[in-house]
C-alpha cells in the first residue's frame, strides 16, 4: 500500500515528519532498472524524452514551450543564494541574490554560457526585468531560508536536481530537490513547490522519490520525500518504500504512453 | 487628480517599523480557531454540498456587491495599478528607477508575457499613453519618497502570494500582499504587510488590510503584526496592528462575501 500524509506547513509539523521518517528504505536493484529500462524501450519515441513530476501531474500533457522569465529564473537563483548565506551567515538574502546574478552573467560575459542557458538569458535582460528577476528571487530564497530556519536536524540546500538517465531509452527523468536532510545512512528530502497541491500531486512526490532513488548510485530511496506549498500553507509527503518506488516507476512509464499517444495523431 | 507635496510627510518605514520594545509574543494559537469559524460559517451558507466548481475570493470581491461597477477596475485604472505594483516590487530590492513607466512595463512584459490587459495597453493611443505614463510618474515619486530604503534585514519579500482552500474546497480564498516583511519564526510578532493602491483610501482598503491578515494568518497559522496600506494617488498611509478582534470582523466579511456570492449563483 502507497503512503501519502497530509499536513498544515508549521515548524512543528515538518519536524515531526523528518523525525518520524521510517529508518528502512527499500532499495533498487540492477534488475529493478533493467525492468525500468525495458518498459520505457517498449514506448518509442521521436526524439529524446524528458519527464518529470510536473509531467505526470499533467498526465504528459504538453505546457507553453519554456522561456526564461522572472518566475522560472527564480528557483535556481534564490536556492544557490541561500546556500551563499548557509555559508556566510553575515550576508543578507539580497544581497547574495546579487552576488549569484554577478557569478552568472560574468560566466556569460567570459563565454562559458551557452545559447538558451539562465547565464544567457541574464547577461541580455534589461535593467528592469534583471530586477525584477532579484526580487522574485529573494521571495523564493527567503520562503525557503524561513523553513529552513524551523528545521531542527542538520540540513543542506541540495547541490542540483536528481537526473537519471534510462539507458538506450533516449529518456531523461528529474526530480526537484530543494533541501536534503542526512539522518546516519537514510536521507529526508524536501522539495518546495508554488501554488496549491492539486489531485495528482501524490504520484507527483512519487515520480521524484523513484528518480531520486534511481540517481542514487546505490539505488537507495529517500526515508521520506516531503512536497511544500508554502503558498497554500501545507505539506504532503511519501515515504520511501517498494510500494511507492513502484508507484512512481509505474506513473512515470504511463506518462510516456499519454505522451506517445498525443502525439500520435500528429504524426499520422 | 494627483499631487504631491514637497516633502513626504510620513515614512513608510518608520510606520512599519514602530515600537520595537511593545511588540507582542508570537501567537500561533488563532488560526485554527479563525479556520473553524469560517468552515461553519460556510457550512451554514453552501451546506454540505460538494461545488464542482469553487467560490473563489479575492482582496477586490470585498470591495463592492457583484452587480456595481467600479470605476477604479477599468482597463486604465488596473494597468496604473499593476504598474505601480511593478516598481514597489523593484523599490523593495533597491532598484533606481529611472523612466517609472518604462521600467515597470519593461519589467511585467518579462513577467506575464502576453495577457488581455497588455493587449489594452498596446490598444492606448498616444495621448493614453503619455497621459498614463505621467500619472505614473507621479505615483512612483510619492511611493518611492515615502517608502525610502527597506533595509535587506527585514527580508523584504514582494507580490507574496496565498492560496487557501476552505469548507473542503468549496471556497477558495486567492490573495496577494504588495510587500511583505519580517519573519515568522521570531518569538514576537515581526510581519508587517503592506499594501499599495492607487485608488484614495476608503472602506474597501480597510477590509483589504483585513483580509491580508486574515489569509496570512490562516496560511502561515502565525498573526502578523500590522497590516498598512498606502495610497499613492494621496499619500495617505494607514496603519493597524492586527488583533483576533480584527481578524473577527475579517471572518465575517469573507461570510459575507460568501453569501453573496452564491445568492448570485
Amino acid at each position: 500500500m502507497t503512503s501519502l500524509l497530509h499536513r498544515r506547513l508549521t515548524d512543528e509539523y515538518v519536524n515531526e515528519l523528518i523525525e518520524s521518517a521510517p529508518c528502512a528504505v527499500a532499495q533498487l536493484t540492477d534488475a529493478h532498472r533493467r525492468s525500468l529500462t525495458a518498459r520505457f524501450r517498449a514506448v518509442a519515441t521521436p526524439g529524446h524524452r524528458r519527464l518529470d513530476a510536473w509531467s505526470v501531474e499533467q498526465a504528459g500533457q504538453r505546457g507553453r514551450a519554456f522561456r526564461w522569465a522572472p518566475a522560472t529564473a527564480r528557483r535556481v537563483l534564490g536556492n544557490a543564494a541561500l546556500r551563499r548565506v548557509a555559508v556566510q551567515p553575515l550576508t543578507t538574502i539580497t544581497g547574495a541574490v546579487r552576488d549569484e546574478l554577478a557569478d552568472q552573467m560574468l560566466r556569460a560575459a567570459s563565454g562559458y554560457a551557452r545559447d538558451g542557458s539562465l547565464s544567457y538569458w541574464l547577461a541580455s535582460a534589461p535593467h528592469p526585468v534583471l530586477g525584477l528577476v532579484t526580487a522574485e528571487a529573494v521571495n523564493w530564497a527567503t520562503q525557503l531560508q524561513e523553513i529552513t530556519e524551523g528545521i531542527h536536524a542538520d540540513w543542506s540546500v541540495a547541490p542540483s536536481d536528481a537526473y537519471y538517465d534510462v539507458a538506450s531509452a533516449r529518456t531523461t527523468l528529474r526530480a526537484r530537490r530543494d533541501v536534503v536532510i542526512d539522518r546516519d545512512d537514510t536521507r529526508v528530502v524536501v522539495r518546495v513547490r508554488s501554488g496549491s497541491p492539486g489531485k495528482s500531486a501524490g504520484p507527483g512526490l512519487r515520480a521524484d522519490l523513484t528518480i531520486d532513488a534511481l540517481a542514487d548510485h546505490e539505488g537507495l530511496a529517500p526515508a521520506r520525500l516531503i512536497g511544500l506549498w508554502p503558498e497554500a500553507g501545507v505539506c504532503l509527503c511519501v515515504d520511501g518504500t517498494m510500494a511507492d518506488l513502484r508507484a512512481g516507476a509505474r506513473d512515470l512509464v504511463r506518462t510516456a504512453v499519454a505522451q506517445r499517444r498525443q502525439r500520435a495523431p500528429l504524426a499520422a | 487628480m494627483t499631487t504631491l507635496l514637497e516633502s513626504s510627510p510620513i515614512s513608510v518605514v518608520d510606520a512599519l517599523r514602530g515600537d520595537r520594545t511593545k511588540r507582542p509574543l508570537i501567537d500561533t494559537a488563532s488560526a485554527a480557531g479563525l479556520r473553524s469559524l469560517l468552515d461553519d460559517g460556510i457550512y451554514e451558507v453552501i451546506g454540505a454540498e460538494r461545488l464542482t466548481t469553487p467560490l473563489v475570493l479575492r482582496a477586490s470581491s470585498l470591495h463592492q456587491r457583484p452587480a456595481t461597477t467600479d470605476i477604479m477596475t477599468s482597463g486604465t485604472g488596473r494597468l496604473r495599478g499593476v504598474l505601480v505594483s511593478q516598481i514597489l516590487r523593484l523599490l523593495s530590492v533597491g532598484v533606481s528607477i529611472d523612466h517609472a513607466f518604462d521600467d515597470a512595463l519593461c519589467a511585467w512584459r518579462a513577467e506575464v508575457g502576453t495577457n488581455d490587459l497588455l493587449e489594452h495597453l498596446d490598444q492606448l493611443d498616444d495621448d493614453e499613453r503619455a497621459r498614463l505614463a505621467t500619472d505614473l510618474d507621479a505615483h512612483c515619486v510619492t511611493l518611492s519618497r515615502a517608502l525610502g530604503e527597506i533595509p535587506a534585514r527585514w527580508r523584504p519579500r514582494s507580490a507574496a502570494r496565498a492560496i487557501q482552500r476552505l469548507a473542503g474546497g468549496n471556497v477558495v480564498l486567492r490573495d496577494v500582499v504588495d510587500l511583505v516583511i519580517g519573519n515568522t519564526t521570531s518569538d514576537v510578532a515581526s510581519i508587517a504587510l503592506f499594501d499599495v493602491t492607487t485608488s484614495p483610501l476608503g472602506e474597501g482598503a480597510e477590509r483589504t488590510m483585513r483580509y491580508h491578515a486574515l489569509v496570512q494568518t490562516l496560511r502561515t497559522s502565525t498573526m502578523p503584526l500590522r497590516t498598512c496600506t498606502f495610497s499613492t494617488a494621496t499619500g495617505e498611509l494607514w496603519v493597524r496592528d492586527v488583533d483576533y478582534s480584527l481578524l473577527a470582523r475579517s471572518v465575517d466579511e469573507v461570510l459575507s462575501c460568501v453569501q453573496d456570492l452564491w445568492s448570485a449563483r
